[in-house]
């Protein structure tokens, strides 16, 4: 599978850039709005938290884990943040860029410890740790709301600024650390590993990949974009209480996923990741602008979800078959 | 002599020691808190629990297999609006019920044929079906719930024999109980079960048709959430789509408890009844204590954590001894 991919490397971004531009461009036909710069601007604006949890919990997957606490974590930076701007009215955004990684970092070094130092599987560790910080946001908030005239206005504006008419600020830096983390995954030593913990994990420990390390810093890193993903909620909403983005880990599980990150690990990109966001969230658009109701929201999803695993296996088993016969071809 | 080999072997398992920590949370709860040893309190938590006893007597199997469905909660959501839909455009109360019923098990069968037929991870699959379920779910009932039922089944909800702390669904739950307990510990489909959990491969080669075995086993997990979706409708009377939400991880969390491996291949019925009642008993307590709800998230987490820390914690602990025996 990997073999085949570096053979090819963008294949499969390349295809999934060509389902969100007929997405996209199905759309603006139903409703041109979409294709304006408004629309684009729109879109990237909505995709920008997605886009980032995505980028956070791409290397986790493909290690064959997966952080489910992310949405809550997501909520509990954005409250806390919130919270120290309104009683310290003098923060400007840079403190809250401060606080927000900082409470994700120590999330993600617990979900970390279980699951690296203790070897328990992610998907329960992080179920559970989605409950917990879940409850301590509900506990910590006591049901107290805060709404854009406590937070600093430096941050709104930040939250407001778009280049050309159709970049956001929020989505450039969305870019940026996909540039940044793609080129970490595929040309460092940690990010060869993490393909190579995620294809087959017993094997990666016995050629001598530190796996606790890798491991615990994949659940560091996705605990650090989950805290600025909650300062990006504030900026995009100006506004939290103790259920913002609850429930929406799925959501990124399936941008994940759609972008060709497979669920058994050991193959995907995190462009992929960012792409899958996009795709998510075009369509989400298309469907509204074809008029179907937002309660159809969720199903839909789900099915994307599924087809996307779908789409998956049928290129796994594929390439499977490709690899075999080449090498019978070479064994003869 | 199974039984008997089973209960020399005891004192060292999980599943016992989550019987130990059950009976040390009761008497800590009825003697600091007033109120908890009635029989009132009891029908509470027995009530309380019934849906996830219900669901929690499938999954076991399902998790045994060494699979998962996250997707149990919104099937029982799922049959719960079809039963209310059904109900509030004409459908006979008994038709509307078999519709929840049969929702639930083609809901099952559907996630059995994804994960088996087209091989897709459950894990993944069940995750997409969740939301799929779910969202069928919305679309159907929207923001409208129905509470319009006829008062013996409702009655038959929420309702207790006479003055007795026995709800009058436990029967239904006490069946359902003997039945899935018998088939895990007494018959060759459990045997196949446990067999299927601890080397797919190997039972494959046994003989063993361990897909068909896994969508059988998929297949009565969403019949039984469809139980459940029929149960939680008249306990609470009311058929709407948020039904049940975030139910699916008390379930997997009292099966935990209950000793149950999360790679497969172990677990007991019993045991899993004990994780069901440690759960309902501590949330009681909590809620007798006035902790307010707030709080009972945050140990529904804690609880899950120290059900899938402590089996892996315990063996450690007697791979320890057990070496440090073999030294000297």
């Amino acid at each position: 599978m990997n073999f085949v991919r570096r053979l090819k490397p963008s294949s499969r971004e390349a295809s999934l850039a060509l389902i969100l531009i007929v997405a996209v461009g199905g759309t603006g036909l139903i409703n041109p709005r979409f294709l304006t710069g408004d629309g684009t601007r729109d879109l990237f604006t909505s995709t920008s938290v997605v886009a980032l949890l995505a980028i956070g919990i791409a290397p986790i997957v493909i290690m064959r884990h997966i952080d489910l606490s992310i949405s809550s974590t997501v909520g509990l930076t954005a409250w806390v943040v919130a919270d120290f701007c309104a009683k310290n009215p003098d923060f400007t955004w840079v403190q809250c860029f401060i606080i927000g990684p900082v409470i994700g970092i120590a999330v993600g070094v617990i979900n970390g410890l279980l699951v690296a130092g203790l070897r328990l599987p992610s998907l329960v560790v992080t179920l559970g740790t989605l409950y917990i910080v879940r409850g301590v946001v509900y506990v910590v908030s006591n049901s107290v709301d805060y709404n854009a005239q406590e937070m600093p206005p430096s941050l709104l504006d930040l939250g407001q600024k778009v280049f050309f008419g159709i970049m956001p600020l929020t989505f450039l830096l969305v870019i940026i650390a996909m540039l940044l983390m793609g080129f970490f995954m595929k040309y460092t030593k940690a990010g060869r590993d993490a393909y190579a913990i995620g294809s087959n994990p017993p094997a990666a420990d016995l050629v001598g990949i530190k796996v606790f390390r890798r491991t615990f810093l994949a659940f560091v890193f996705s605990g650090f974009m989950a805290g600025l993903a909650g300062v990006f909620y504030l900026m995009r909403f100006a506004q939290v209480d103790s259920t913002a983005f609850y429930g929406q880990e799925l959501a990124v599980v399936a941008a994940v996923v759609i972008g060709g990150v497979t669920i058994m690990g050991g193959s995907g990109t995190v462009v992929g990741a960012v792409i899958g966001a996009l795709l998510v969230q075009t369509i989400q658009g298309g469907l509204a602008a074809l008029g179907v109701d937002a309660f159809w929201k969720a199903a839909v999803n789900g099915l994307l979800l599924i087809i996307a695993i779908y789409a998956d296996r049928v290129l796994a088993v594929r390439s499977e078959k490709s690899l075999l016969a080449q090498r019978i071809k070479e064994r003869v | 002599m199974s039984k008997f080999l089973k209960l020399s072997s005891l004192p060292r398992s999980w599943d016992t020691a989550i019987l130990g920590l059950l009976a040390m949370v009761l008497i800590l709860a009825s003697t600091t808190t007033e109120g908890f040893l009635t029989s009132l309190n009891f029908s509470y938590i027995f009530s309380n629990t019934s849906e996830i006893t219900i669901m929690a007597f499938a999954m076991t199997f399902l998790i045994i297999t060494g699979e998962i469905d996250l997707s149990i909660a919104s099937i029982l959501a799922l049959g719960s609006s079809m039963l209310g839909w059904s109900y509030q455009k004409g459908a006979p109360i008994w038709l509307a019920i078999i519709i929840c019923l049969v929702v639930g098990t083609v809901c099952g069968f559907i996630n059995g044929f994804l994960v088996t037929k087209v091989g897709l991870g459950s894990l993944a699959v069940t995750i997409g079906t969740l939301a799929l379920y779910r969202g069928i779910a919305n679309g159907i009932l929207g923001e409208n719930t129905v509470n319009e039922f006829p008062e013996a089944y409702t009655s038959f909800g929420f309702d207790t024999f006479g003055t007795s702390f026995m709800p009058k669904t436990m029967p239904l739950i006490i069946f359902f109980g003997l039945v899935f307990g018998f088939l895990l510990h007494r018959t060759p489909f459990g045997r196949r079960t446990l067999a299927i959990g601890q080397s797919p491969e190997a039972a494959r080669f046994a003989g063993i048709n361990v897909v068909r075995h896994k969508i059988i086993v998929f297949t009565f997990t969403g019949f039984m959430s469809g139980v459940a979706g029929v149960i939680y409708t008249f306990r609470f009377s009311t058929a709407q789509a948020d039904n049940g939400v975030g139910l699916e991880l008390l379930v997997i969390s009292a099966i935990l408890l209950g000793g149950v491996s999360i790679f497969g291949g172990v677990g007991t019925m019993w045991g899993v009844v004990a994780g069901v009642l440690l759960a309902g008993s501590v949330e009681s307590w909590l809620t007798l204590r006035e902790i307010n709800a707030q709080w009972r998230t945050i140990v529904t987490g804690i609880l899950l954590l120290i059900s899938v820390a402590a089996p892996v914690l315990v063996a450690k602990g007697k791979e320890r001894r057990e070496h440090k025996a073999l030294k000297s």
